[in-house]
This record gives C-alpha cells, sequence and structure tokens, in this order.
C-alpha cells in the first residue's frame, strides 16, 4: 500500500499542486519564480490566442462529439449483426486505436496537407478545384480537420464499446419487441437507446475527456500554426511552457484546461443524472401511449380496409 | 428478396466502412515506395517502381535498435514495478479488513481520481521532480508511467479481487497459509486474466506516448519509438519519404503485436471503460 500511494502522491497529487502554486507565478527557468499573484490569470483573459485557442478546442470538441457518438452507435448496430466476416471488419476498424497519436498525425498530414495530400489532389484530378481548401495549415478548417482526425482514431474503439453494451441487452427482450410488432426504428428509439443509457454516458465521458487530451495530432499537423491559429488550449499550454519557457503562464493555462475538462464532464454528469430521474417516467409514459397509438393506428387502418 | 437485399446493403455498408478506415494505412504503404520528387509532383499516382530507399535512409537517419532498445527498456521495468505495486495495495484495499470501513473508502476514491487528471497538467511539475531526483533521460519516464498507471490498475484490480469468494481466504488460514502466501500461491493465479488485460492496456500507453517523453528526453540516444517518430520533422522538414517509411517501421510491429493478441488488445482497452 505505501509505495502505491507514495509514488502516486508524489508524481500525481503533489505534481498538480506545485502547477497551481507556478500559475501565480513568474517564472522564465533561470532564478527563482517571483509570485504574481493572479497576473497571469488576468493575462489570460485578455490573451487573444488563448480565446481563440479555446475556440478552437471547443469546435474539436462539438465536432467530434456529434460524429463520434451518432455514427459510432450506427456501426455498432451494424456490426452487431450476424454478418460473414463481421470480426475481421471490427479489427480492422480498431486498428487506429492502438496505434501511436504521433504516427496518427503524421498520416493524417498526407491526406489534408494542401498540396501534396491525397484530397486536394482528387479534388483537382476531377475538376472540382473550386472546392480545394486549406484543410490543415489554414486559418479556419484546421480545428475541424482535428475532430475529423480524432473520429477516424477513435471510431473503432467507441464502436467495440457500444457493441459491447448491445450484448448486455438481454435477448428476450428484443424478441418480445419484434413481437409486438414494433420498427427497427422504434426498436432503436424505445428498447436500444433507453436501455443503453449507461454505455451512452460512458462513451460521452470518454470523448469529453479524451478531446482535452489531443495533443500530438495538433503538434504534427500543424503545430498550432500558423501564427497561433490552430492552437488548442493543450497545445498552446504546452508552448508557452516549452517553447516560449514562459512557465507560469503555461501552468496557469494547464490549470484552467484542467478545471474545464473537469467542469464540462462534472455538467454532463450533472444533467445525464437529472434526465435519468425524469426521463425513465417519461419514457414509460411515452412507451405506453405509443403503443396505444400503435393500436389505434392499427385500428383505423382496420377500419378502413373494412 | 427483401431479407437478401436488405442483407446485401448490410454487407456493402460494411465492407465500405472498413475500407475507408483502412484506407489511409494502405496510402502511407503506397507512399512509402515513392521517391520524394514523386510524392511532391504526381502525389496520386502510384510509385513507378518498387524502391526501398525510403526505407534505407529511415534505417540511416534513425537508430531502430536503440529506439526499439529504450522503449522496451522503459515498458518492462514501468510495468513491472506497477504490476507489484498495485497489486499488493490493490489487495489490501479489496480483501484486508479495515477498522474504519471510511478509510479503506477513501483511499480508493483517492487512487480513482487519478484517472479524471489530465497528462498535461503534470509535464512541467513532474520535470521538476524529476530534476530535484536527479533523474534523467530514460530514468525520467519511468516514475511518471508507474504513477498514471495507478488508477486504472486500481480500479481494475480492486474490482476483480472483490469478485473472488470470501471463503478462499478462510480456507487458506485454516490451511495455515500466511497472508504472503495467500496473495502469491493462492490469489495472484486466480488474477491472471487482469493482470493480462492490465499489462496490454500499459504496454500500448507507454509504446505511444509522447507528451512526457517529449519533456524528459533531451538526448537522442535516449529517445523512445514515438520521439523517433516525431524526431524526422524537425530535421529534415521536406523528407516526406523518410517519414513515411519510418512510421510505416513502427506500426507494423504494432499491428504484427495486435494481430497476435487482438481479442486481449481489444478486451483491455475496453474494460476500464465498461466496468468504469
Amino acid at each position: 500500500m505505501v509505495p502505491t500511494l507514495l509514488v502516486y502522491c508524489i508524481f500525481i497529487i503533489l505534481p498538480i499542486a506545485i502547477a497551481v502554486r507556478y500559475s501565480f507565478t513568474k517564472y522564465t527557468g533561470i532564478g527563482e519564480a517571483k509570485p504574481v499573484g493572479l497576473k497571469n490569470y488576468i493575462r489570460l483573459f485578455q490573451d487573444d490566442v488563448f480565446w481563440v485557442s479555446l475556440k478552437n478546442t471547443m469546435i474539436t470538441f462539438v465536432l467530434a462529439f456529434a460524429l463520434l457518438l451518432t455514427i459510432s452507435f450506427l456501426i455498432a448496430l451494424l456490426l452487431n449483426k450476424k454478418l460473414k466476416g463481421v470480426d475481421f471488419s471490427k479489427a480492422l476498424i480498431f486498428s487506429p486505436a492502438i496505434i501511436a497519436p504521433i504516427i496518427v498525425g503524421i498520416i493524417w498530414v498526407y491526406i489534408l496537407d494542401p498540396n501534396i495530400g491525397i484530397i486536394n489532389n482528387v479534388l483537382d484530378a476531377v475538376g472540382a478545384s473550386g472546392l480545394k481548401h486549406k484543410w490543415i495549415g489554414g486559418d479556419k478548417l484546421s480545428p475541424y480537420s482535428i475532430a475529423i482526425i480524432y473520429f477516424w482514431q477513435q471510431l473503432g474503439y467507441l464502436v467495440t464499446i457500444f457493441i459491447a453494451g448491445l450484448k448486455m441487452i438481454p435477448e428476450d427482450v428484443l424478441e418480445a419487441v419484434k413481437i409486438d410488432g414494433a420498427s427497427p426504428l422504434q426498436e432503436i428509439r424505445y428498447v436500444i437507446i433507453p436501455m443503453m443509457r449507461t454505455t451512452i454516458s460512458t462513451v460521452a465521458v470518454l470523448i469529453i475527456t479524451g478531446v482535452f487530451k489531443i495533443f500530438e495530432i495538433v503538434q504534427q499537423t500543424t503545430g498550432g500554426g500558423p501564427n497561433h491559429l490552430s492552437e488548442t488550449l493543450v497545445t498552446y499550454s504546452y508552448s508557452m511552457t516549452f517553447a516560449s519557457s514562459d512557465y507560469g503562464y503555461g501552468m496557469s493555462l494547464a490549470t484552467v484546461t484542467f478545471i474545464l475538462s473537469l467542469l464540462i464532464t462534472a455538467v454532463y454528469s450533472a444533467i445525464t443524472k437529472e434526465e435519468k430521474g425524469g426521463k425513465r417516467s417519461r419514457f414509460s409514459h411515452i412507451s405506453q401511449r405509443n403503443a396505444r397509438g400503435q393500436k389505434q393506428a392499427g385500428d383505423t387502418l382496420e377500419e378502413r380496409e373494412g | 428478396m427483401v431479407k437478401s437485399r436488405k442483407k446485401a446493403g448490410q454487407y456493402f455498408l460494411m465492407v465500405l466502412i472498413t475500407f475507408l478506415v483502412v484506407l489511409p494505412f494502405l496510402w502511407m504503404l503506397v507512399l512509402s515506395f515513392k521517391t520524394n520528387s514523386e510524392i511532391l509532383s504526381t502525389p496520386l499516382a502510384l510509385p513507378k517502381t518498387f524502391n526501398f530507399d525510403n526505407y534505407k535512409h529511415a534505417m540511416e537517419t534513425l537508430n531502430f535498435p536503440q529506439l526499439y532498445g529504450n522503449t522496451l527498456f522503459v515498458c518492462v521495468i514501468s510495468l513491472i514495478s506497477e504490476l507489484i505495486i498495485t497489486f499488493l495495495s490493490s489487495f489490501v484495499l479489496a480483501r484486508m479488513e479495515f477498522e474504519n470501513e471510511g478509510i479503506r473508502k477513501l483511499l480508493y476514491g483517492f487512487l480513482i481520481i487519478g484517472l479524471s487528471i489530465s497528462p498535461f497538467i503534470l509535464l512541467f511539475p513532474v520535470y521538476k521532480i524529476n530534476v530535484f531526483f536527479k533523474l534523467r533521460g530514460k530514468l525520467a519516464l519511468l516514475f511518471p508511467y508507474i504513477a498514471t498507471s495507478i488508477s486504472f490498475n486500481t480500479l481494475l484490480f480492486v474490482g476483480y479481487l472483490k469478485s473472488l469468494p470470501a471463503e478462499i481466504d478462510e480456507a487458506a488460514v485454516i490451511d495455515g497459509c500466511s497472508i504472503w502466501d495467500l496473495m502469491v500461491r493462492v490469489v495472484l493465479p486466480m488474477t491472471k486474466p487482469v493482470i493480462a488485460t492490465v499489462v496490454i492496456f500499459n504496454v500500448l500507453y507507454i509504446w505511444n506516448e509522447f507528451p512526457f517523453a517529449s519533456v524528459m528526453l533531451r538526448d537522442v540516444t535516449d529517445y523512445t519509438l514515438s520521439m523517433g517518430a516525431s524526431f524526422f520533422k524537425g530535421t529534415y522538414t521536406v523528407d516526406y519519404g523518410g517519414i513515411v517509411a519510418s512510421s510505416v517501421m513502427i506500426i507494423i510491429p504494432e499491428l504484427i503485436f495486435y494481430g497476435l493478441f487482438q481479442k486481449n488488445i481489444v478486451e483491455g482497452m475496453t474494460a476500464g471503460a465498461v466496468k468504469g
């Protein structure tokens, strides 16, 4: 017990305290750190690059969240079916998740690069040069591209978690639903999604915390440039700390980023918890009404036919 | 008829999605055989000849045996240490009697919090701590890697150890087993499946880890694989072929490892998520 606690305290807990302490100082790596009170935090609020990196992080977060949550769920539904070669397909889709993020970044440079990347060259080749963009390294699109790259990297991983969740739904429930004549859409809407609530929130939390850890991909594709325009919170705090040797300011950025990601996770779990209580009753209500509605629809249909 | 068409549609989707995901890998492989001027002037064309120049160049620039050696060194030592300490502490948390239940819960909660701590806030402070302890080069990576694994390992170990029936302990103690024997001879062998999960998860983490490595490693002779991958960008900004070839050489062993232990890897990487 003691060694674990010791290592944990010295290398996880203590560093956070150190980071917070440095965030109230000016320190260039030489000499002593000078305490400057809240100055770093005031500077942060007036720093355009901070707001740009916050905006970029948020763009990446929203896009990656929306894409990953829906598409990985849909692919999980598909790959949960009994198809030949489905295991092989799952294995291949999972593979981006195991390679080093730094290599993921390298790979995507060769796809998105405005000059040598596949996308712009394909657009040229099919005569759609008008659609060419600076996917990375321009002034606008980088955070969107980062979201796509992150999507590629995480897709198989999240699909696998969703499939594990799907497997936990008892067979007989699904059979009962089929016998009751629910359409596949109804089945997903009223049975599968409610029953997978915990899996869905697990995946959501994974995406939230994951987006705040994207680093290598940005570093490798744009390096935060040009002129800090594609910086994210993490890369900006890294470059302030280690490239500009502005350790105090870098640490205040790191602290803010850390608090922000905790906050979003907390808000998310608060929302879902509230919904859990409220929705369950609402759901049963809906399903009852739905059953009734179906019956009515069936009745009117019969009447009409009659 | 409708059914078979639906099936066909599903197969089509499955193959399409898989192909799209794998495409970037295939593209890397294609590029790695093209010369730099081919990559620049005819980016879409297939390589005219299969030339291995890029690979030769990558081998000359990067010292692959050293990169692999360093990574392996860091990996093995951190893994052994973390397995020993986290198994012991989890055993205490899961199976020993505490005078105060609250303390057990508190300790467990305290160790689990680490899961939500982003490594980026730790980089500079840990660097400072390493300087303080005079840990340099490869050695500077050991403690951060051990420390960041504690939360995950505790989560999995405690969860699993708790699920083992308490009668085992009682039986063993009645048979005259010391606590140490109980732990090493009885419980440890039963924990094999989780150990496999923990090992694989952490091997992948350490193998791919970049932020800590980029901060702690100054000397090229200490570089781990992920540092090697980034090395090309700084020195040869335009050697696209070299970068691709060295990336392929780093990926391929990973993919082979994945192919061999695919089931365990997928399980290991999703275990924390599904249980947590």
